[in-house]
């Protein structure tokens, strides 16, 4: 068995799994957010059990509308804090930042723990080991019931890394470059595992980043394993990390990934650095570093979302905050921002967006022309300076 | 499970979740969603084209992109039966079994026009084009089958549970 078979077989009590098997299996961790837990809410009370099945284990968040940018917004909001306080459950709230970042730094699952979010973004958690399945309300609302997911085992693609990055070359540019390499929808209910000696100069946060958007890829679990080749999967993609530039994704899907290069010069209107793909210390940093003592360009809203409070404190710590500010850029309270269209930063006809964000589909950010590219952060903030897609130094 | 007829409206490959239900309707109460649904996609008034009990046949990877149940469920609002797609995305494919919304991959758009009358065999795995024409691909499994008959996933568990008071009908309408 491949390491996703050895997991999920643990996670089903079950000596042994082959692909396709159809097996149950016992979660760590359920979790919803301000878009797909009022939905939840309302049907798991249509279930008509008293408790969710282990308090401690159900974990919601406000992070994709706050401050709530509509009233229906905020009466979704009131849902979910009258049924935290009914059930006994953790409510995230008020700022406190995406969920994807809180389940890492506040509920971090163990290594191979099954951790089931209605967001498609929870194979985030590949990133530090844990198998991540994102799904809907209803699912989630069966899952806070009765603590088990049913899944079939998925077919397993490899991803074997050897090489190292170039210094402008994030993870972000890796899982961009995988999408120009698979496509939106050859992994679909397949599993992808990222092992080889290239992932030990990979840190978490950038793992995390990767497995973030393998959703993007269509896969259903994405995990990065070990240094070791495995030889128990469906096939395996050879990749020289150090082989890679810096990658964009161009309108209108996160696969139409083109090297920066092609498309530098095309002048730019707004630039997002964050989110639950790009919104973590690290990712702040390349603004820092590229803002410090200079000026974003005057035709270019510049909008940093750190992905949790905890990360925007340690921005203040570091001065980060005052030197994108100084820069001309806005810094946002932790949350989804303008990824998703809701609030934040909405777009009009006229407008080229360059975002670290995870997908470009057309009317994404709220207006279906509108031209968005997907990028790493250093890429973003290159272009925010210049005015123009930029391939970063 | 009963067999499905009736009118074709024919979409594309990769038809997303932004485009099925945009992101500004994602906080809409339920039973406003179908006013919604297609409303990403540009030039399409879907209201205009769909009609109750109708079927979306699509290509590749209909449902990419996010979770959102408000995808599935304005498409059920709307009138839609069922999606008939060369393939579908993973979430977006669960997510309309639990509602109760049934999808079934299947390639006929070379066949078809908006407009267009079939039937669904989902047991068997039988599309009725016309007289001449049917298309075999694999049927619902069982387990799909077993929620779909339930009314949802919500249905099921509740039978799962042995909860005993079923009174009210808990399906999504």
């Amino acid at each position: 068995m491949n390491l996703i078979e050895k997991y999920l077989a643990r996670l089903a009590d079950q000596e042994e799994v082959v692909p396709e098997q159809d097996i149950t299996c016992r979660i760590s961790y359920v979790a919803a957010h301000d878009v797909t837990a009022p939905i939840g809410i309302l049907m798991f009370r249509k279930i008509g059990v008293n408790k969710v099945f282990d308090p401690e284990r159900v974990i919601f968040v406000v992070d994709h509308i706050y401050p709530a940018a509509t009233q229906k917004a905020r009466d979704g909001v009131w849902l979910m804090e009258d049924f935290a306080k009914e059930f006994g459950i953790q409510l995230y709230h008020r700022g406190q930042g995406v969920i994807h970042q809180l389940m890492y730094e506040k509920h971090r699952a163990k290594p191979g723990a099954l951790v089931v979010i209605a967001d498609s973004h929870t194979c985030t958690c590949g990133g530090y080991g844990a198998i991540g399945i994102g799904v809907g309300s209803t699912e989630m609302a069966a899952a806070m019931a009765t603590g088990k997911l049913s899944l079939n085992v998925p077919k397993v693609i490899q991803v074997y890394l050897t090489g190292n990055m170039k210094h402008n070359v994030f993870g972000k540019d890796i899982i961009l470059y995988l999408g120009s390499l698979f496509g939106t929808d050859a992994l679909v209910d397949k599993g992808l595992l990222i092992t080889g000696p290239g992932i030990s100069n990979i840190p978490v946060e950038e793992r995390m980043t990767i497995c973030n958007m393998g959703t993007e890829l269509g896969s259903m679990i994405t995990l990065f394993g070990t240094t070791d080749r495995e030889m128990d999967v469906e096939a395996t993609k050879d990749i020289d990390l150090s082989g890679i530039t810096p990658q964009i994704a161009k309108p209108f899907t996160p696969a139409n990934v083109v090297p920066v290069s092609k498309v530098a010069g095309i002048p730019i209107t707004q630039v997002v650095i964050g989110s639950c793909t790009n919104g973590r210390l690290n990712d702040m940093e390349q603004a820092a570093i590229a803002f410090r003592k200079k000026t974003v360009h005057p035709d270019v809203n510049t909008l940093i979302v750190p992905a949790s409070k905890e990360i925007l404190d340690q921005m203040e710590t570091r001065g980060w905050c005052k030197i994108i500010r100084d820069a001309g850029a806005t810094v946002l309270n932790p949350g989804c921002g303008s990824c998703f269209g809701a609030h934040e930063g909405l777009v009009s006809e006229r407008d080229v967006v360059v975002a670290t964000t995870n997908r470009n589909f057309p009317g994404r950010m709220g207006n279906m022309k509108a031209h968005i590219y997907l990028a790493s952060p250093a890429t973003a903030a290159a272009s925010a300076l210049t005015g123009k897609i930029t391939v970063p130094v | 499970m009963d067999k499905i007829k009736g009118k074709i409206i024919v979409l594309f490959d990769d038809v997303d979740t932004d485009q099925i239900l945009p992101g500004y309707a994602m906080a809409e109460p339920l039973e406003k969603l179908g006013d919604f649904a297609m409303a990403g996609v540009p030039d399409m008034v879907f209201s205009e084209v769909a009609s109750s009990g109708c079927i979306l046949v699509a290509g590749r990877n209909f449902g990419c992109g996010s979770s959102r149940e408000q995808a599935p469920i304005a498409l059920k609002k709307a009138g839609v039966a069922l999606v008939v797609a060369k393939g579908f995305s993973r979430i977006f494919r669960r997510n309309a079994i639990n509602i109760g919304l049934p999808v079934f991959a299947s390639d006929i758009l070379e066949y078809v026009k908006t407009g267009d009358e079939i039937e669904v065999d989902l047991e068997l795995g039988i599309i009725r084009i016309d007289d001449n024409l049917e298309i075999v691909s694999a049927p619902l499994s069982e387990d799909v089958r077993k929620t779909l008959d339930c009314g949802g996933l919500i249905e099921r568990v509740r039978v799962e549970l042995r909860i005993e008071n079923a009174a009210q009908s808990l399906q999504v309408k």
